[in-house]
């Protein structure tokens, strides 16, 4: 037998104190409650005359110390919180369980539990047998929870504590030192395991229909907005699908689909979907084993142009260029009468305020600036030669372009993403929490640029990556990788997501399904993250071998810790300790 | 606690009569027959006319048919003296013993003055406490009342001693009640001897309560005497209890044996018995009353 809760020693030494108090607690006299009697005459007669004990009467005593030890070496023992010692030596060292956290892992199956509440019996029986050795804990979503600990309490615990949270594609988990591994899976995700991993597998088929797609595209001039939804039935029989897509609580597109075994369908829905917002699919079926993917969210973008203020006493070729660009609004002002503004992108050509504006910027051949740097030397007839991959530059053919000169510019945070053949700076982004800036080392008159195709491409791309950037379409909930610039995620119930930072990247974790809303530089984009997946949805396939899918029924029920018998057998004696004494049943 | 009556049952108890084995002399005249011939109503014997005699109990019917001259003579009927002892020591203390007791005390004396006898009443503990004659005539069953609710349970029992002082009195022979639970530490013998020999009719009543024959299984208690004050720790198991209801019935039977082996009265009156059945039925079978 093992200890969950201290060391051997200590269990033995509570033990044996627990019956010592027992036992001084039995022989100490008590006073009894004083009973007035009319005469002792009749007791004295009755109590001084010699009378035969029955066997029980002379070993009750005896009996009734013996049943108060056991109360309190039983409840003392369930403080302990003993567990079965095993013999296998390999248990005695570090244990460390992880549990698969992917989505699947919340499917139902026939006897109405969920496979995670499978996988946390069977947590709870490996921490109960490790004997005595340390356990640790690990999700395959979270990594390490909890340990390595030899408190079996502190284990259970956290068992109970985790939740499926995806990390479909996360690392394993390493924990130093480990003489076993437990990994509690459905195998809905494929893993390269070590051999010497124990895989339990709480696998058991189940029907289900899933949103395995979902985005949105915003009405255009000749087409109004659309929702992309691809759904699938993954049951064993053709099933008809209820597909609704809502913005806020209005229907604005409803379908019914007949979807064989096994099928996947997809849909384009035309959708009103006014000035845009947060777009949810649900989709509904009678065999559904899996309720997180049912649902999917998407964020449609509003179809309004950017607001751009551009400062120059020329705008010249700029001002024909965003005249034509239905995605953008401009105003004009001189850098005289420039005030900082709620316009979306800044342009600046050939001048700078003093103070860094609060919102993202395009700078045209900026001049010197405390806050943004220094001019340079200047190059003549510069050619541009393919650098770093960087959407502000993608589409813009260098070939088209003939710049006459460009003054090398260099300043703090700011990264060229293009430079010429001699490595004088291009074009340079600087990708900020406080600021997100492109600038452009060259005047539009210091180049052919005004009638470079190339122009409207590399304008067009800046505008858009300082004012709405992109983080990607829908993806699983999970960790996300960011640019440094991001400043703050806000999840879907409005709380902030903690954001981890290293080198350029900053990484977060989403943790349920929902829009994300991510904020960097002044700028702001959404995210939207949704569980189904064919990976995780579909529900009657495992990547576990037959032979490990067939551990299921190793998975079994685990019995009760045996601190809940000790504290049972503690109460079963006190109540018939009672029973007998009290009610004077067997005296 | 109250001792007023019902008037029904009052009136029940006008038609029942306290039984005297033994003729007594009275003092005043009353409804009793006495053992000497006086000037009651019925007719007892003859005797010889001397000198004297009054005319009027000249039997002329007699002298015609045997030419004697012959004295009519009558019972004299008196009074009954009846001492009524109402055990007021602190093992009457029990609120449902004491009531009975006091009741049939109130009960037995208003028979007794309803029949004009002579009561006294005498409420004892290690001696004889104040005595009270409440005089004749059923009216002053009310001063009855008020001094049996006055009266307290207090001191330690001494049947002897208690009847030794009764008994250092010149008394008139009477019918003697005694009212009690009998748990003398000195033995009830005694005292119920003393009281015997003094020529006395001695009827027992014998109170008890339920928490005197079965305590039941108590468990671990400290026993307070309440004479005494005495201590005695007890675990009162089922069996132990079981011997103590044994050991007092054994009690009851030898105080019922005692009575029977001195021509003494006795009833035992218990305290959770209705009170109207122990003085219409139980004394009525114990052949106390009529």
């Amino acid at each position: 037998m093992s200890f969950g809760a201290m060391a051997a020693w200590q269990a033995w030494v509570l033990l044996l104190a627990a019956a010592a108090v027992a036992v001084w607690l039995f022989r100490l006299k008590v006073r009894p409650p004083r009973v007035a009697v009319p005469t002792l005459l009749l007791w004295r007669r009755v109590l001084d005359e010699p009378r035969e004990l029955t066997w029980w009467e002379r070993v009750r005593r005896a009996v009734s110390l013996a049943a108060t030890v056991l109360i309190a070496v039983a409840l003392a023992l369930a403080v302990t919180r003993p567990a079965p010692r095993r013999l296998n030596a390999a248990s005695r060292g570090r244990v460390l369980i992880v549990l698969d956290a992917s989505w699947s892992m919340l499917a139902r199956i026939t006897s109405g539990e969920t496979r995670w509440a499978r996988a946390v019996q069977a947590a709870h029986r490996l921490a109960a047998e490790s004997g005595g050795a340390d356990v640790a804990l690990a999700t395959t979503a979270d990594g390490l929870v909890e340990g390595p600990s030899a408190d079996t309490a502190l284990i259970e615990t956290a068992i109970d504590r985790v939740r499926p949270s995806g990390g479909e594609h996360a690392p394993w988990p390493v924990v130093a030192g480990v003489d076993a591994v437990h990994f509690i899976t459905d195998g809905a995700i494929g893993r390269e395991l070590d051999p010497a991993v124990t895989v339990h597998s709480v696998f058991e088929p189940a029907p289900n229909v899933a949103i395995t797609a979902f985005d949105a595209r915003p009405a255009t001039a000749g087409a109004a907005a659309e929702a992309f939804v691809a759904v699938a039935n993954y049951a064993a029989a053709p099933q008809r699908l209820h597909l609704t897509v809502t913005r806020d609580s209005t229907v604005v597109a409803e379908r019914s689909i007949e979807l064989g075994a096994g099928e996947a369908g997809y849909q384009a829905l035309p959708i009103d979907a006014g000035r845009g917002g947060r777009i949810l699919a649900r989709v509904a079926a009678p065999a559904n084993a899996l309720a997180a993917d049912d649902e999917a969210v998407a964020w449609l973008p509003r179809g309004e142009p950017v607001t751009v203020t551009v400062v120059s006493d020329d705008p010249g070729a700029l001002a024909l260029l965003l005249q034509r660009d239905a995605g953008v609004t401009a105003t004009y002002v001189t850098p005289a009468e420039y005030r900082a503004g709620r316009a979306e992108v800044v342009i600046f050509d050939r001048w700078l305020p003093r103070a860094a504006p609060s919102r993202p910027a395009l700078c045209l051949a900026p001049p010197t600036a405390d806050w943004l740097g220094t001019v340079g030397t200047e190059e003549r007839s510069p050619v541009w030669t393919p650098g770093a991959r960087h959407s502000v530059l993608a589409g813009v053919d260098p070939l088209t372009l003939d710049i006459r000169k460009v003054r090398a510019y260099d300043g703090e945070g700011l990264l060229p993403v293009a430079r010429s053949d001699k490595g004088a700076p291009l074009v340079l982004v600087a990708d900020h929490a406080d600021r997100r800036l492109v600038v452009l080392a060259f005047a539009v008159a210091d180049s052919n640029l005004a009638f470079a195709p190339a122009f409207p491409v590399l304008v067009g791309n800046a505008i858009d990556w300082l004012a709405r950037p992109s983080y990607g379409p829908a993806r699983a909930p999970g960790r996300i990788t960011l640019p440094a610039s991001v400043s703050r995620i806000t999840g879907p119930d409005g709380s902030a997501v903690p954001v981890a930072r290293a080198g350029d990247r900053a990484f977060a974790t989403l943790a349920r399904a929902g829009l994300y809303l991510i904020e960097a530089g002044g700028s702001r984009g959404v995210v939207a993250a949704n569980v189904g997946s064919p990976e995780v949805s579909d529900l009657a396939r495992t990547t576990l071998a037959t032979d490990a899918a067939d551990t299921e029924a190793r998975v079994r029920r685990g019995g009760r810790p045996w601190w809940t018998y000790a504290v049972l057998a503690a109460f079963v004696l006190a109540a018939l300790e009672w029973w007998t004494w009290q009610r004077r049943v067997t005296v | 606690m109250a001792l007023r009556f019902e008037d029904d049952f009052l009136k029940k108890l006008e038609y029942l009569h306290v039984v005297s084995r033994r003729a007594f002399a009275g003092q005043s005249r009353a409804d009793r027959r006495a053992r000497k011939r006086g000037r009651g109503l019925e007719f007892a014997d003859h005797r010889g006319y001397a000198a004297g005699d009054d005319f009027r109990h000249i039997d002329w019917k007699a002298y015609q048919r045997l030419n004697r001259l012959l004295l009519r003579l009558f019972d004299e009927e008196q009074d009954l003296p009846i001492y009524l002892f109402i055990d007021s020591s602190r093992s009457m203390a029990e609120p449902a013993k004491f009531d009975q007791a006091r009741r049939i005390a109130a009960a037995l004396c208003y028979i007794g003055l309803a029949h004009l006898d002579r009561v006294t009443l005498l409420p004892f503990d290690i001696r004889v406490g104040d005595e009270t004659q409440p005089g004749r005539g059923k009216g002053r069953i009310f001063r009855v009342f008020e001094l049996l609710e006055q009266l307290e349970a207090r001191g330690p029992t001494d049947l002897r001693e208690a009847f030794k002082a009764f008994g250092g009195r010149s008394r008139q022979q009477g019918l003697a009640v005694v009212i009690s639970d009998f748990l003398d530490p000195n033995g009830f013998e005694p005292g119920l001897k003393m009281l015997a020999s003094m020529g006395h009719d001695v009827f027992v009543v014998h109170i008890t309560s339920a928490g005197d024959r079965h305590p039941g299984p108590l468990g671990d208690v400290r026993f307070v005497d309440a004479e005494t004050g005495d201590l005695r720790d007890v675990d009162v198991t089922p069996s132990l209890a079981a011997a103590y209801g044994s050991a007092w019935q054994a009690h009851q039977l030898e105080l019922e044996r005692f009575c029977g082996r001195y021509n003494l009265g006795y009833v035992r009156a218990d305290a959770e018995q209705a009170f109207e059945q122990i003085i219409l039925k139980t004394f009525r079978q114990g052949r106390f009353l009529t």
